[in-house]
C-alpha cells in the first residue's frame, strides 16, 4: 500500500500542466475582479478564481480544503457578494471621483511594498524542501506503520481531539452570526398585516384601473409585442402596449400608436422591415 | 490526481453540451431581426418598473442567505466527522451532539422570532 | 453493523483516543458560554414583558458565578488543559477575573439603560432611522434584549482570549469577542447614523485586522510546523531555518494585537466608535477589550515569541512613543467628552506599553495592575457621562458640561475623581498604576519610554484638569443639561468604580502582590 500511495503524490507531469494552464486563467480571473467594468462580471471572474484555487488544493493532496473552498467559500460567500450587489443595485455606478487626494497612488505604493515583503519572506521558505501533505495524510504510528485514511479523516482526527476546544467555540462563532442576521436585518411587525381586502379597498380609493390590462395586438404581418391592439371601434387601445416598450418605442423613434389601420402597414416600418428582411 | 479524472471529464462535458448548445442554436435557427424582440418582455404585462437608482430588493433576501451560510459552515463540520465517525466512539458523537444543539439554538431562536416566515 | 462495532472502541484498532478535557480549569468560560446561550434561548421563548428583567438577573448570575469558579480555581496547579489549546496559569485567572468583575459593571450600566423607559439602545436595530416605521416601534415600546447573550458572548471571548495558547483558539476567541461588539456598536437609540457609522467602521477594520492574524498564524505555522506557543518558542530557539517567515508572521499578528487595543497606528477607529457606540457599550469595550487584548499581547509576544525579542522591541518602542503622543495630544484638541475618553485611552494603552517593551517579570505583574485600574476608572467615568443629559439624550459636548458641579456636586465630584486617576494623581489607583508601569519600564531598561511617558502624562494631565474646572468653576447654563440621578444598578457600578479606585489608591500593595503572584506566564 504505501509505495503506491507516496508515489502517487509526487508532482506529476498531469499536476504541472494542471499549474501551468489553470494558473495564467486565474491570474487574468484576477485581474479582472479588479479591472471589470461591470460588477456582476467582477463577482463572476471572482468566482472562476474560486474554483481554480480549488483545484490547487485538490492537486496539492488537499481534497478536504478543496471541497471546503467550493462548498463555503464559492457557495456560500460568493453567493453572499452577489445578494450585497442585489441589494445595493447592480446598476450603481461607481462614483470615480476620489475623496482623499493621493488615494489611489499610496495604494499601489503599499500593495507593491506587501508584495514584495509577501515574495521575500515566502520566497525564502520556499525555495527549501517543503514537507508536503505526504505525512500529514498518512501519518506513521508509534508502531511504524502507515495508516490509511487520508486527508480528510486525519483533518477530522484533529478537530475532534487536538483542536476540540476550538470547533466547540466556533459554535458560539455561529449562535453570534445567526443573532446579528435577525437583530439587523428582520423586523417584527408592529401593526398587524394589511390584508388583500384592505390593500384591494386601498387601490380603489386611489382610483386605479380596475381590470387587468388587454393584452398587445398580433396582426399577421406583425410578431412585435408593441403592436398596439384594436378595439371593438377600430381604434387602438393605448392600454394594450406596456408602458415600458411604448417608451422604448418613442425613444428610438418609432410612433408607438398608429392612427388607422392603414399607416398601421407604413408607419411601423421598422418593424415592418424587420419582418420582410 | 487520478481518482478525479472523472470530475475532469464530466466538466469538459457540460461545457462542451453548453457550448455546443448555443452554437448549434445560432447556427441552425432562423435569423429574423427584429428591434422589439430585444427589449423586456414579460408575458404581454407591465414590466415590473425599476425606481430612480435601481431596484432595491427587500433585505429578507439576504437574512436568507446569512442563515443559509450560519449551516452551512455546520455542514463543513459534519463532513470530516461523518467520514471518521466509525473511530471515533462514543465521545465523538458528543461532541458533536453538543455543537448540533448549540447551533440548533440558534436555530429555535430564529424561528420564534419569525425569521423563517417569508412574508 | 459499523456504528454498532464503533462503540465498542476497544475491538477497533484504529479507534481516535478520546481528548482529556480538565473542566474544572476551563470551568468559568463554560459558565459564561452557558449562560450566553440560555439567554438564546430566553429571547426565543420568553414573552417579550419579562424579557429584559429575565436576561439581567441570568446575566448577572452567570457573570458572578464565574467569578466564583475563577476564585475557586486559584488552587489549581499552573498547566496547560485541553489538549494544550488554553493555559490554566496564574495571568489567565488574573485576567478573566479582572474581565468578569468589569464586565459585571458593564452590564449593570447595560442592564440600567435598557430597562427604563429612556433607554440607550434602539427599539428596533432592522428599522431604518428616521421612517414611521422607527417611530411605531418606539411607541410600542420595543425593545432589543439581544443585547444581553450578545454581552455575554463577548465576556465569553474577551475570557478566552488571553487564555489560549495556540494560535487557532486565539483567532476563534478574537472573533467571538469581536463579532457581538461590532453589532452592539450599532445600536444606539439616538444619533442612529453615526452608531450605524460606527459599527461598520469597527467591523471593516476589525474584519481586516483578523485577516492580519490569519495571514500571520499560517506564516508562524509555516515556519514552526506548530501553532501551539510553546512550540513556536521551541522551533524559535533552533536557528537552522531563517528568520523571515516568522517574522513576517509575528508583523502581521502583531498588526491585528495592536488594532485591539488601539496601539498607534492601527488606533484610527477608537475615537469614531467609541463616540458612535450607545455609552454603556463604550464602557464596555473601553475596559473589557483592553483587559483582554492586552492578556493576549502578553501571551503571544512573551511565551511564543520571546526569542525574537531582539526583533520586535525596537518596534515596540516607536509604537509605544508613538501611541503616547497621539493620545496625549490628540486628545487636548477634542470638544466631545467620549472622544476625549477615546483619545485618553489610547494614552493610556501607550503606558502599558512601555512596560511591555521590558520583558520583565516586574513588567507583566505591572501591566495586570493597570489593567485593573484602567478598567475600573473607566467604567465610572462613562458611567458618569450617560447621567449628563438633556431633551434629547446625553449630551455630550464639552461646553454643556460648563458648571455641571453646581448643579450635581456628588457625581461631578465622582467624574473628577476618575480624570485625576487617568490623570495619574494621588490618593487614586492611577498613580501607582504608572508608577509600577514606569518603574518596571526604567529597570528593564527603556528609560527614553518613561520620559515620553511622563511628559504624555503631563499633557493629559491638562485636559483631565481643565474638564475639573469647566465643571466647577462657571456658572451653569439655565438651559443645560441635567445630571440624572442613576438608578439602583448605575449606582452599583458607579459605587463599584469608585471604590477600586480609591481602595487601590490607599492600599495597592494586596493587588500589586496579587498581580506579582500570577505572573509568570506559563511557557
Amino acid at each position: 500500500m504505501s509505495p503506491t500511495i507516496l508515489a502517487a503524490m509526487h508532482t506529476s507531469g498531469t499536476e504541472a500542466a494542471l499549474f501551468w494552464i489553470f494558473g495564467p486563467i486565474a491570474v487574468l480571473a484576477a485581474l479582472g475582479v479588479v479591472f471589470a467594468r461591470n460588477t456582476v462580471h467582477a463577482a463572476l471572474m471572482l468566482g472562476g478564481v474560486m474554483l481554480i484555487l480549488a483545484l490547487f488544493y485538490a492537486a496539492q493532496d488537499a481534497p478536504f480544503l478543496a471541497f471546503v473552498q467550493v462548498i463555503v467559500y464559492t457557495g456560500a460567500v460568493m453567493m453572499l457578494f452577489l445578494f450585497v450587489l442585489m441589494l445595493v443595485g447592480v446598476d450603481t455606478k461607481e462614483r470615480l471621483v476620489e475623496t482623499l487626494r493621493g488615494q489611489r497612488l499610496a495604494t499601489v505604493v503599499a500593495g507593491l511594498g506587501f508584495l514584495l515583503l509577501l515574495i521575500a519572506g515566502i520566497g525564502n521558505a520556499a525555495i527549501r524542501t517543503s514537507e508536503g501533505l505526504a505525512n500529514a495524510n498518512y501519518p506513521t504510528n508509534a508502531a511504524g506503520q502507515i495508516q490509511s485514511g487520508g486527508n480528510i479523516y486525519q483533518v477530522a482526527k484533529l478537530i475532534f481531539t487536538r483542536y476540540v476546544f476550538a470547533f466547540e467555540v466556533t459554535s458560539a462563532l455561529l449562535i453570534t452570526a445567526a443573532l446579528g442576521a435577525m437583530v439587523l436585518a428582520h423586523r417584527q411587525r408592529v401593526m398587524p398585516r394589511r390584508t388583500q381586502y384592505e390593500l384591494m379597498r386601498e387601490r380603489f380609493v386611489r382610483g386605479a384601473h380596475p381590470t387587468p390590462l388587454p393584452g398587445p395586438g398580433v396582426y399577421a404581418r406583425h410578431n412585435a409585442v408593441d403592436t398596439p391592439a384594436l378595439l371593438p371601434d377600430g381604434s387602438f387601445s393605448e392600454l394594450s402596449v406596456p408602458t415600458r416598450i411604448r417608451e422604448l418605442s418613442a425613444e428610438q423613434g418609432r410612433r408607438p400608436v398608429p392612427s388607422s389601420l392603414g399607416s398601421a402597414a407604413g408607419s411601423d416600418r421598422s418593424s415592418a422591415e424587420g419582418d420582410e428582411r | 490526481m487520478f481518482s478525479y479524472v472523472p470530475i475532469f471529464a464530466l466538466f469538459l462535458l457540460a461545457g462542451g453540451f453548453a457550448v455546443f448548445s448555443i452554437i448549434a442554436g445560432s447556427l441552425t435557427g432562423p435569423k429574423r431581426y427584429n428591434r422589439a424582440k430585444y427589449d423586456a418582455y414579460e408575458c404581454g404585462i407591465e414590466p415590473t418598473p425599476q425606481p430612480v437608482g435601481g431596484g432595491r430588493f427587500p433585505v429578507k433576501y439576504y437574512l436568507t442567505a446569512m442563515l443559509f451560510i450560519v449551516f452551512d459552515i455546520e455542514i463543513i463540520f459534519l463532513y470530516p466527522w461523518a467520514v471518521a465517525y466509525a473511530d471515533m466512539g462514543v465521545f465523538g458523537l458528543v461532541e458533536m451532539v453538543l455543537f448540533i444543539v448549540t447551533v440548533f439554538i440558534a436555530y429555535v431562536y430564529v424561528w420564534r422570532r419569525g425569521g423563517l416566515e417569508w412574508d | 453493523m459499523r456504528l454498532l462495532a464503533a462503540f465498542h472502541a476497544a475491538a477497533n484498532p484504529n479507534a481516535i483516543p478520546a481528548p482529556h478535557i480538565e473542566y474544572r480549569a476551563i470551568l468559568p468560560m463554560l459558565i459564561v458560554f452557558g449562560v450566553a446561550c440560555v439567554g438564546v434561548l430566553v429571547e426565543a421563548f420568553v414573552p417579550r414583558v419579562h424579557r429584559a428583567v429575565t436576561q439581567t438577573v441570568l446575566a448577572l448570575a452567570g457573570l458572578v458565578a464565574a467569578l466564583v469558579a475563577v476564585v475557586a480555581n486559584t488552587g489549581l496547579p499552573r498547566r496547560l488543559v485541553v489538549q494544550s489549546a488554553v493555559a490554566a496559569d496564574g495571568p489567565t485567572l488574573f485576567i478573566q477575573g479582572t474581565i468578569l468583575a468589569l464586565s459585571i459593571g458593564a452590564l449593570l450600566l447595560i442592564a440600567d439603560r435598557s430597562i427604563g423607559a429612556d433607554s440607550d439602545f434602539v427599539a428596533q436595530a432592522a428599522d431604518l432611522p428616521g421612517t414611521e416605521q422607527e417611530r411605531a416601534s418606539v411607541r410600542a415600546g420595543l425593545r432589543q434584549t439581544e443585547v444581553f447573550p450578545l454581552a455575554m458572548f463577548a465576556v465569553a471571548g474577551m475570557m478566552l482570549f488571553p487564555a489560549a495558547n495556540d494560535l487557532v483558539l486565539a483567532f476563534v476567541a478574537l472573533e467571538v469577542l469581536s463579532l457581538p461588539l461590532y453589532l452592539l456598536a450599532g445600536m444606539a437609540r439616538r444619533r442612529r447614523l453615526l452608531s450605524q457609522e460606527a459599527a461598520v467602521k469597527y467591523f471593516l477594520l476589525g474584519a481586516f485586522s483578523s485577516a492580519f492574524f490569519v495571514y500571520g498564524l499560517a506564516l508562524v505555522y509555516g515556519y514552526a510546523k506548530s501553532v501551539e506557543y510553546g512550540d513556536i518558542a521551541t522551533s524559535l530557539t533552533s536557528s537552522d531555518r531563517g528568520d523571515s517567515l516568522v517574522i513576517v508572521g509575528l508583523a502581521l499578528i502583531g498588526i491585528s494585537l495592536l488594532f485591539k487595543l488601539s496601539g498607534v497606528p492601527f488606533h484610527w477607529w477608537t475615537p469614531d466608535v467609541y463616540q458612535g457606540a450607545p455609552t454603556p457599550i463604550t464602557a464596555f469595550m473601553a475596559a473589557g477589550t483592553k483587559v483582554a487584548a492586552f492578556g493576549a499581547l502578553l501571551r503571544v509576544f512573551f511565551v511564543a515569541f520571546g526569542g525574537l525579542a531582539w526583533d520586535w522591541r525596537p518596534v515596540v518602542w516607536g509604537v509605544a512613543i508613538a501611541t503616547m503622543v497621539v493620545g496625549a495630544i490628540l486628545g487636548v484638541t477634542q470638544t466631545d467628552v467620549k472622544r476625549l475618553l477615546a483619545y485618553s485611552s489610547i494614552a493610556h494603552a501607550g503606558f502599558i506599553l512601555t512596560a511591555f517593551a521590558a520583558t520583565t517579570r516586574a513588567s507583566e505583574s505591572s501591566v495586570l495592575f493597570y489593567l485593573v485600574a484602567y478598567g475600573f476608572m473607566n467604567i465610572g467615568a462613562f458611567a458618569i457621562v450617560m447621567l449628563v443629559r438633556d431633551a434629547d439624550g446625553e449630551a455630550n459636548h464639552l461646553s454643556r458640561w460648563v458648571g455641571l458641579g453646581r448643579r450635581s456636586p456628588l457625581m461631578a465630584g465622582i467624574f473628577a475623581l476618575f480624570l485625576l486617576a487617568m490623570a495619574g494623581l494621588p490618593p487614586t489607583s492611577g498613580l501607582w498604576a504608572k508608577v509600577a508601569v514606569f518603574q518596571a519600564a526604567y529597570q528593564g531598561g527603556a528609560g527614553p519610554l518613561v520620559i515620553v511617558g511622563v511628559l504624555a502624562s503631563a499633557v493629559t494631565a491638562y485636559y483631565y484638569l481643565r474638564i475639573i474646572v469647566l465643571m466647577f468653576s462657571q456658572e451653569p447654563a439655565v438651559e443645560g443639561p441635567t445630571v440624572v440621578m442613576p438608578g439602583a444598578l448605575s449606582a452599583a457600578a458607579i459605587a463599584l468604580g469608585v471604590a477600586v479606585t480609591i481602595v487601590l489608591g490607599v492600599v495597592p500593595q494586596t493587588v500589586l502582590d496579587l498581580a506579582d503572584k500570577a505572573v509568570p506566564f506559563l511557557r
